[in-house]
């Protein structure tokens, strides 16, 4: 689903043949529609790269843009503008649901400016002891045990108040961990929208760990919900 | 994402699932996760103080299918092996033996480092001196 394309070749309107800039919806000349454009979804919102988004003006250009591509609009037009209304349409779509999810467009953004998320590093960076939570394994592993002691008692037909206590208990600490994370990855957001290459290198190193802690974090409280709710 | 045979073997029926004492001086232990994924892995040897050799070897992990297979496999290989031999298991083979895929090789990093986690807090606790390659990979 990434589209990273070279964006700085100019393209020429299909109808007018004037050449513009492939990251738009509509030809800036004749304003017919164009094919789904290359380039990333920041540009699709006529946005420049970044971890800040006004979410508001970001929504109201997605209504905006919706209504024009809008396939009924073009229920009439050439078989072309009809697949390209339709194409544009799905772009719009999943251009918006990344960018608007705060998590989606930290990893999208990150994934455009070249850093492995999750899966993809493949244990490559094993050496770098920042990347690895040492200091939540323990607490981690010792919790999956509980939970697995109360799924089990559960399913004996038993409830253990004690355990359920110390896994609500639990669910706290780790909520509170995960506000951490994402109040950090706030301030990385900053960082990197304000700051020159070598900065953004650091901030994206920091928000890739962040990431993985946060993955962690999130995994276990979904869990432990799951089983206290179960 | 489809599982090779020898995953799901593995993941159905683990082997040495379990837990060793901890305060034990012939038992090393070794947390080791990854965050690619948010597992967690604990795999623990009991070493015959004699002949160095891996005489009992448990793991438990929390994570998904590969992440269980590649403990499961590696607590099977270091079972009867000195110490020595152990660490000479790399993730390569666990690799090659699950048909792992590319986005799964971080699991049998993960079951290599919990081996070597594993052997250091056990030499750790014997004061038995890092050999040059051990003391290499850890970081």
């Amino acid at each position: 689903m990434l589209k990273v394309l070279d964006t700085a070749v100019p393209i020429a309107c299909w109808s007018c043949s004037i050449g513009h800039n492939d990251s738009t919806l509509f030809c800036p000349h004749c304003s017919k529609i164009q094919p789904p454009p290359g380039g990333d979804f920041f540009q699709v919102f006529g946005l420049k790269r970044g971890f800040q988004v006004n979410l508001a003006a970001l929504e109201q250009e997605f209504h905006r843009l919706s209504r024009k591509v809008h396939p009924d609009r073009f229920a009439r037009a050439g078989e072309n503008e009809r697949q390209w209304s339709l194409a544009d349409t799905a772009l719009l779509n999943d251009a918006y649901r990344t960018l608007k999810d705060p998590l989606y467009r930290t990893e999208y953004l990150l994934k455009l400016e070249g850093a492995e998320i999750g899966e993809e590093h493949s244990g490559k960076d094993r050496k770098d002891p920042s990347r690895v939570p040492d200091d939540l394994l323990e607490e981690v592993f010792d919790l999956n045990m509980q939970l697995e002691e109360m799924r089990m008692a559960r399913k004996m037909g038993e409830e253990d108040s004690e355990l359920q206590a110390s896994l609500t208990a639990a669910k706290e600490k780790f909520d509170g961990l995960l506000e951490a994370v994402d109040h950090d990855l706030r301030a990385q957001w900053q960082v990197w929208d304000a700051g020159d290459s070598s900065a953004r290198q650091a901030a994206q190193k920091t928000m890739v760990a962040l990431l993985d802690r946060r993955r962690y974090l999130s995994n276990l409280v979904r869990d432990v919900t799951e089983t206290l709710g179960a | 994402m489809a599982y090779s045979d020898q995953v799901i073997d593995h993941y159905n029926n683990p082997r040495n699932v379990g837990t060793l004492d901890k305060a034990s001086t012939e038992v090393g232990t070794g947390l080791v996760g990854a965050p690619e994924c948010g597992d967690v892995m604990r795999l623990q040897i009991r070493v015959n103080p004699e002949t160095q050799v891996i005489e009992e070897a448990k793991f438990k992990t929390f994570g998904c299918g590969s992440a269980i297979a590649s403990s499961s496999l590696a607590t099977e290989w270091i079972k009867g092996r000195t110490v020595d031999d152990a660490l000479a298991i790399k993730n390569t083979d666990i690799v090659k033996e699950l048909s792992l895929p590319p986005v799964k090789i971080h699991c049998s990093v993960l079951a290599e480092d919990a081996i070597r986690a594993a052997i250091g807090d056990w030499k750790k606790k014997n004061s038995v001196a890092e050999t040059a390659d051990a003391a290499a990979v850890a970081h």
